[in-house]
């Protein structure tokens, strides 16, 4: 076959190890620098593994009554941060999961949470209302009520948060109590990614749409036609590339050149059921997706958001989160029953032997 | 997932006051055996006993092509999304609204929502009415003619408080209003659990079973004689009756069958849309034509039917013979000509309210191309204004009857049992404001085969 040439790099899924949890599995994430995977099922239990084993290191049950909602590990990879129905947020350690700080935040249900990269602080939202504490859970900033529910939260810098919810995206600075910038538009926002520098807002809508702005110039863009809602967006580490959910193909948009406005998105169609979870590695274009179906497939791209799988594997049933290691050498996969799948994850490229540069 | 593997949800709405919250504890005290998920709004009157209760803000999201159709309630797509995680804990939802709610973002979220209607189906709406507050109510706000027009189940509450003759004329406005409803009467919200939970509201069937006329159409007139006549010339004799005046139609090879009565009746309700010209008593009636009979006179007034040769006279009046002693008498011999044949027929009445039902029933075929265009362009033109739809529809060559069901302008359709031996037929209900029946009548006629 002197046509087809066989693409670069290519990898698989290695034999790792699996796991089972309770309940749905809802969340995960590698910690110690990805000696630990930490899960968290829907029903408030917390286990954490042994990165490289799969052996149990520690677990806990009801850690959160009415059941968990969100956990975000720090970056430090030391402790970690669960939230829950009953309107808590549990700071704990790694180790052994010892709660260091439990904060109340009302009646409300704690739906998510994220460490800002230096590790400073943790935001959380809970119902209207967004909150940053310091590590050792001195709250530091309130937001006012937003308009409705707080959808999603992420930082754009050290000391600036963004929040998303029913027709805005607002950014905060939090240090000086300010508010940056808003971002409106009628629409239901249901997921939001930043790129990494910052500029590029990407929102998921209820009404079946990924809706980007450029902070830089204000100019906003509306990408319509998908089947479903895009629930899961991820960009990859350049910020060329947003792999988006909302049917059982991806949709990756290309930030190259003058796109993604005006431009054909990349499509991969390796699922036959809608995507349920999608990750960036860590570095690189290399974007992996679970399904509905069970299926987990990793992908390399190219600049227009095109590509070929380089690997695929069977987690079982839906897989409610992947997560790659630290070292893009392992990929995790969680799903609806409890299952807990690792890969290890070995690409052969002409120059590395291991990871993407 | 088929239907049976989704989680159930009732939809409870009312006013503030109507007894939801009474409703919903009896309903978790009853259903021992249920694991019941209850999503109540901050508002919640009372406190609920028991079972998983989850507060959460009514946030209606209106998307950004405007359209009212799309609206969903975001706080349940929140809530039910994670639920539906934890399927072991529940197997039936209840969601009550605040008072002033508009039940149509509640319901079109388990429509529009991909990821919560492939988990739940909605069971049904059950609208809790205060039987001492709800004509006022129905006069103040939009929200409580909605509220009725979307209901599967009315739970005419605190009847206690309100006479018997006030219940059957407010019972009889509300079924105006929503021909489809169950109206079940109710003292502190004491009703059989079975009428408001797992009704599979949507089976048209069950609503068929319960009042099998409830598709008849109405016509501008109540009754119908077929007269037998010979050439020559007959009076139509009236006396005092209800009315100062009647309507009046004449149409001349009146079949006696009942498919040449419905033929008759079709062809008169045309002719009743069009303005009457009225007869002096001693005038003739002309065929084919609307006319209006001047009846203020006492005692016996005549009106002259001239007949050339012989033929079968129908007569469709507005009211019945027997109200005005109606005789048609041949004038030579002075000699009463007894109908052949006669017809009652559903009689329309004055709908006060802007919100009420209308029910199409044809019997063959529909060509689904057809079909398809006519109710997309009839929901995207008025999907705004018809809060629910119901029917069963033939498509030709098709052996399973399709049911489909929608909520504004959302709808689904789905094979349903084979048609066997049944006659083929298209049952449909609509329920809406202002709608025009007889355009949507003649657009669906025109998607038979």
């Amino acid at each position: 076959m002197p046509d087809i040439e066989p693409f670069s790099p290519r990898g698989m899924f290695h034999e790792g190890w699996t796991a089972e949890v309770n309940d749905y599995a809802i969340a995960c994430g590698w910690a110690l620098k990805g000696k630990q995977f930490i899960v968290g099922d829907v029903a408030g239990g917390l286990f954490a593994f042994e990165g490289d084993t799969g052996k149990i290191i520690w677990k806990k049950e009801n850690t959160h009554s009415g059941g968990l909602l969100a956990m975000a590990i720090h970056p430090e990879g030391e402790i970690f941060a669960t939230s829950g129905q009953d309107g808590n947020v549990q700071i704990c350690n790694c180790h052994e999961g010892k709660v260091i700080k439990t904060l109340n935040l009302g009646k409300g249900w704690v739906e998510h949470l994220k460490w800002s990269n230096d590790g400073l602080f943790l935001a959380i939202a809970s119902s209207k209302k967004v909150y940053v504490f310091n590590e050792i859970g001195e709250e530091k900033w309130i937001s006012e009520d937003h308009p409705s529910t707080v959808s999603a939260i992420t930082w754009s810098n050290k000391n600036e948060l963004a929040t998303a919810c029913y027709g805005r995206v607002t950014f905060f600075d939090i240090v000086n109590n300010k508010t940056n910038q808003k971002l409106e538009w009628q629409g239901s926002l249901v997921s939001m990614e930043l790129s990494p520098d910052g500029d590029i807002v990407a929102c998921g809508s209820q009404d079946n749409s990924v809706h980007f702005w450029r902070r830089s110039t204000g100019m906003d863009a509306e990408m319509t036609g998908y089947p479903g809602k895009p629930s899961h967006l991820s960009f990859d580490d350049s910020g060329k590339l947003l792999a988006t959910s909302g049917s059982e193909r991806i949709t990756v948009w290309s930030f190259t050149g003058n796109g993604p406005e005006g431009t054909m998105p990349g499509e991969l169609c390796h699922h036959t059921e809608p995507i349920s979870s999608l990750a960036f590695s860590n570095k690189g274009m290399l974007v992996a997706s679970g399904s509905r179906d069970g299926s987990v497939v990793a992908s390399f791209l190219k600049n227009d958001g095109n590509g070929d799988p380089v690997g695929a594997a069977f987690a079982g049933d839906l897989v409610g989160v992947i997560s790659w290691r630290p070292d893009d050498c392992a990929l995790a996969a969680v799903n609806a029953k409890g299952v807990v799948n690792v890969w290890k994850f070995k690409v052969r490229t002409n120059l590395f032997s291991k990871g993407f540069k | 997932m088929s239907i049976k593997d989704k989680v159930p949800v009732t939809i409870l709405t009312g006013f503030l006051g109507s007894g939801k919250t009474t409703l919903l504890n009896r309903i978790l005290s009853e259903e021992h055996g249920k694991r019941i998920a209850v999503i109540e709004n901050e508002y919640g009157e009372v406190g609920i006993d028991q079972g998983l209760v989850i507060n959460a803000d009514e946030e209606v999201f209106e998307m950004s092509n405007g359209c009212i159709c799309c609206t969903v309630r975001g706080d349940l797509i929140r809530v039910l999304g994670n639920l539906m995680k934890r399927r072991d804990k529940f197997d039936y939802v209840l969601v009550e609204t605040t008072g002033l709610a508009d039940p149509g973002p509640v319901a079109q979220t388990f429509f529009m929502d991909e990821e919560i209607s492939s988990e739940f189906t909605l069971d049904g709406i059950v609208t809790l009415v205060d039987a001492a507050h709800i004509d006022q109510q129905l006069g103040r706000s939009e929200e409580s003619s909605e509220q009725v027009a979307f209901a599967d189940v009315l739970v005419l509450n605190k009847t206690d408080l309100v006479s018997d003759d006030a219940l059957d004329t407010l019972e009889s406005r509300l079924r105006d209003m929503n021909r489809m409803t169950r109206i079940i009467r109710a003292e502190n919200a004491k009703v059989p659990i079975e009428t408001v939970l797992n009704l599979s509201a949507f089976d048209l069937d069950q609503i068929l079973k319960r009042r099998p006329t409830f598709l008849e159409p109405e016509y501008p007139f109540e009754w119908t004689g077929v007269y037998d006549l010979d050439a020559g010339k007959y009076e139509l004799m009236l006396e005092e009756g209800p009315d100062p005046e009647m309507s009046l139609v004449a149409l001349v090879n009146q079949g006696e069958s009942e498919e040449e009565l419905k033929d008759g009746a079709e062809s008169s309700v045309r002719l009743y849309a069009e303005n009457a010209n009225t007869l002096e008593p001693g005038n003739t009636v002309p065929y084919g034509e609307h006319v209006n009979l001047k009846l203020e006179d006492k005692g016996n007034k005549s009106f002259i039917l001239n007949i050339e040769k012989p033929t079968k006279i129908g007569l469709f009046t507005q009211h019945t013979a027997e109200e005005f002693n109606m005789k048609v008498i041949k004038s030579d011999e002075n000699k009463e000509i007894p109908f052949n044949a006669e017809r009652f027929w559903q009689a329309e009445h004055e709908h006060d309210d802007e919100v009420g039902s209308i029910a199409i029933e044809r019997f063959g075929d529909v060509d689904p191309e057809k079909l398809n265009t006519w109710m997309g362009r009839l929901l995207s033109e008025k999907g705004v204004d018809i809060f629910r739809t119901k029917g069963f529809i033939s498509y030709s060559g098709n052996p399973r009857r399709i049911v489909f069901q929608g909520v504004h302008m959302l709808f689904t359709a789905q094979p349903d049992k084979e048609w066997g031996n049944e006659p083929r037929r298209n049952q449909l209900v609509f329920i809406g404001r202002n709608l025009n029946e007889k355009e949507m009548q003649e657009g669906f006629d025109k998607c038979l085969i």
